[in-house]
């Protein structure tokens, strides 16, 4: 039934490495977009020009507005998915991309993180998140369920057979990371967030996320998604409304929405990321193959 | 133990040269045992691990990352060398090579 899904990333990478990867008619395009949605935000164009919030805000547009660039240059292409995924952020970019809601309301989302932000700061509450590679979910789950409980630290997604998001108390994170180091993972390190998505603990403070998220005027996407949260098909207003809104305070399985989309036939995955940032963290069958917009660009995947 | 040959270890050796040269994408020349991978070339640990799921995959090798990480918190990675000689390890012991 599905052959082609498309994947989103959505925040993580930085705008350097996304726009470095970009042709010369796609910055154009780029360009073109974040003029509209700079205005309209009241960010400065030049990005050295925006301080404190607002340069948070002007960095967390940069992968929302790629995204859209790489997916209108896929679809140009002829590339057309059969079905999609969001990873976290990219949840919100999909459903934009896909036609649910409108672009300017995904950059209104993204707007709402930053006040999600500034609440924390001002309570002076802190969290974080991190990333433990070398150890396989239900591995890391063992070693961390006997240390921590899970109001003070959770597994906030696991991306694939090695790769693992942590999120929690910012002390909690930190004692995470010491532990994985010790009993051996190849890699364990602090994103240094100040936030700790996809821990229930986040949802007394996306209050304004949640109420912008419930409001939307949502349409039915124009292609189908995978949830990230329970790998269920999402088709409908509610099903695509219900994932945006338990974004933010819920666990992710990645690596079980891929497994997902390839037992409902899914053979090649494209990466929407400009920089290929999904690919690397991600792991599919070996039937299967991820395409990264570099490879279309080459010539590597034709139709 | 596995026995490991010259000849293993020279396939080895290319494979990783290989690996690292279009991943970070510098010349092969310019890679040489005293090369840093992640501060000369760039590379990070998720290129790490598809190197050893390359690795494992080639020589049928049954190895937890986990003993990989605790054989690096003794020997770090310095230098090509360095991942040279954990990769001959690996296909030598295996999980065990957290012991050598």
């Amino acid at each position: 039934m599905y052959n082609r899904a498309f994947l989103f990333n959505g925040i993580g990478s930085k705008p350097e490495k996304l726009l470095a990867q970009l042709t010369p008619e796609m910055t154009d395009k780029y360009e073109s977009y974040r003029a509209e949605a700079f205005t309209r935000l009241g960010l400065d164009m030049d990005m050295e020009k925006n301080t404190g919030y607002s340069a948070q805000a002007a960095e967390w547009m940069v992968p929302f507005l790629c995204d859209r660039v790489v997916y209108e240059y896929f679809i140009d292409k002829g590339i057309i998915p059969d079905i999609g995924a969001g990873y976290s952020s990219g949840i919100v970019s999909a459903s934009a991309c896909f036609g649910s809601i409108k672009h300017t309301d995904a950059h209104d989302i993204v707007m709402t993180h930053l006040s999600m932000f500034r609440g924390l700061q001002e309570k002076g509450i802190k969290l974080n998140m991190g990333i433990v590679i070398g150890f396989p979910y239900d591995d890391l789950k063992e070693l961390l369920s006997g240390k921590f409980n899970s109001d003070e630290l959770i597994i906030g997604s696991s991306n694939s057979s090695f790769h693992n998001m942590i999120s929690g108390k910012a002390e909690a994170v930190e004692k995470a990371i010491e532990l994985c180091i010790s009993e051996g993972a190849i890699k364990a390190f602090p994103m240094n967030t100040g936030t700790a998505f996809h821990h229930p603990l986040m949802e007394q403070y996306s209050q304004e996320y949640i109420g912008l998220c419930r409001n939307l005027d949502y349409k039915e996407p124009k292609y189908p998604l995978i949830s990230v949260f329970d790998q269920t098909v999402l088709q409908t207003v509610d099903e695509v409304k219900k994932e945006n809104l338990h974004n933010v305070c819920t666990p992710m399985r990645w690596d079980l929405a891929l497994k997902k989309l390839e037992e409902l036939g899914v053979k090649q995955f494209f990466d929407v990321s400009a920089n290929g940032a999904i690919k690397k963290f991600s792991r599919v069958g070996r039937k299967c193959k991820v395409y990264t917009l570099e490879d279309v660009i080459n010539g590597d995947y034709t139709l | 133990m596995r026995e490991i040959t010259d000849a293993i270890k020279n396939e080895i050796k290319d494979m990783v040269i290989d690996y690292y040269a279009e991943e970070c994408e510098v010349d092969k020349s310019e890679i040489t045992m005293d090369t840093n991978p992640t501060e000369d070339l760039g590379s990070d640990s998720l290129m790490f691990v598809e190197l050893i799921e390359m690795t494992a995959d080639k020589y049928d090798l049954d190895i937890k990352l986990q003993s990989i990480g605790k054989y690096m918190l003794k020997t770090p990675m310095d230098t090509m060398a360095d991942v040279l000689d954990m990769f001959y390890k690996i296909y030598q012991y295996g999980n065990d090579v957290v012991n050598q």
